[in-house]
């Protein structure tokens, strides 16, 4: 049940889908991996809209140059853990809602404890070692797998429903080469923000989900392109884990 | 005629239309496209002049391997997508 603070505080969104799907948006456990730029776009965005629980992880400290595009950090976080700061950001935003914090390296050691009791997976990571375990656990637990990724002016989008849809490894069965990639803020805005509206469809039953589609922003010439994606029978990640 | 994104995009624009000779391959165009725009065959071939395996590429939107397909021939009026899978967050 929601109570007055909350529905006066939803009251935009219950107008948009009712007070049920207000609900299913408290109760959904939510785990965001990374408070970087596109972690801090979801995690902001995810607090405000009253996602029930949010459990963010990321292993790394506030550093001045991170400061351009992720926007859960202010100038006085400056090499404080960025979980913890995620931490009071979120809690000062949206104080109705349960935030833990994680200052740890995702890895195949810990992430099932780390996803335990989680419903819905954010990809707010910088690389693709680190994405494809979390590809790996949401086929594994069944559970949805938001991917985003972003370089510059260019992001990328695609929602992963284990059983249902290609998964992460069908898309992109090899990783780029790691770099430091040129980062823009509002970019993280644009896909972290379709990031989170795809979750919002998912609990609330809404619309069309990005499903066997990869939606590819530009900022340059401002155009959004989308390629379809159907899952490749030779995925190892898709057959190993019995879908 | 090719659809480039993401950083390929930047180097041969968004679309062009490429003539080939009749029977020409995948790899036939992308090598076109490579001598065209050595910045495209930086991007996108590695330093023994393999294709970069993580790169995407679909013919008529449909999805076509890195390796297996290069010698797949084109038809006239297909489309190719290059796209070179994005990391950062």
């Amino acid at each position: 049940m929601l109570g007055d603070a909350e529905k006066k505080r939803y009251s935009r969104q219950i107008r948009l889908f009712g007070e049920e799907d207000q609900e299913r948006l408290k109760r959904a456990s939510v785990f965001i991996a990374g408070a970087g730029g596109l972690g801090s776009v979801i995690s902001l965005y995810m607090a405000a809209a009253g996602f029930g629980k949010i459990r963010i992880c990321d292993c790394d400290s506030v550093e001045l140059s991170n400061l351009n595009r992720q926007i859960l950090h202010a100038n006085a976080d400056v090499g404080r853990a960025k979980a913890k700061s995620a931490y009071e950001t979120l809690t000062a935003i949206n104080p109705e809602i349960e935030v833990e914090a994680r200052i740890e390296i995702i890895t195949q050691e810990n992430i099932d404890q780390l996803l335990q009791g989680c419903d819905l997976i954010m990809d707010g990571m910088d690389n693709f070692p680190v994405r494809y375990l979390l590809n790996r656990a949401a086929l594994e637990r069944k559970i949805p797998l938001f991917h985003g990724a972003i370089n510059g002016y260019q992001g990328q989008a695609t929602t992963i429903i284990p059983g249902k849809t290609a998964c992460l490894a069908c898309i992109f069965p090899r990783a780029p080469p790691a770099s430091v990639f040129p980062a823009l803020g509002s970019t993280c805005g644009v896909i972290g923000s379709i990031q989170v509206t795809e979750a919002v469809k998912y609990v609330t039953g809404a619309g069309q989900l990005l499903e066997n589609r990869l939606l590819l922003w530009d900022g340059l010439s401002s155009c959004l392109d989308e390629m379809a994606y159907g899952r490749n029978v030779a995925c190892q990640e898709c057959s190993n884990s019995g879908h | 005629m090719v659809l480039a994104f993401a950083s390929f995009r930047e180097i041969l624009g968004k679309e062009r239309e490429i003539c080939l000779v009749e029977g020409a391959t995948v790899r036939d165009l992308l090598e076109e496209l490579a001598a065209a725009r050595p910045a495209f065959n930086e991007a996108a071939f590695d330093d023994t002049g393999a294709l970069r395996d993580y790169v995407l590429l679909m013919v008529n939107r449909k999805r076509i391997d890195p390796i297996l397909d290069l010698s797949r021939p084109l038809q006239d009026g297909d489309e190719l997508a290059i796209f070179p899978p994005l990391a950062g967050g």
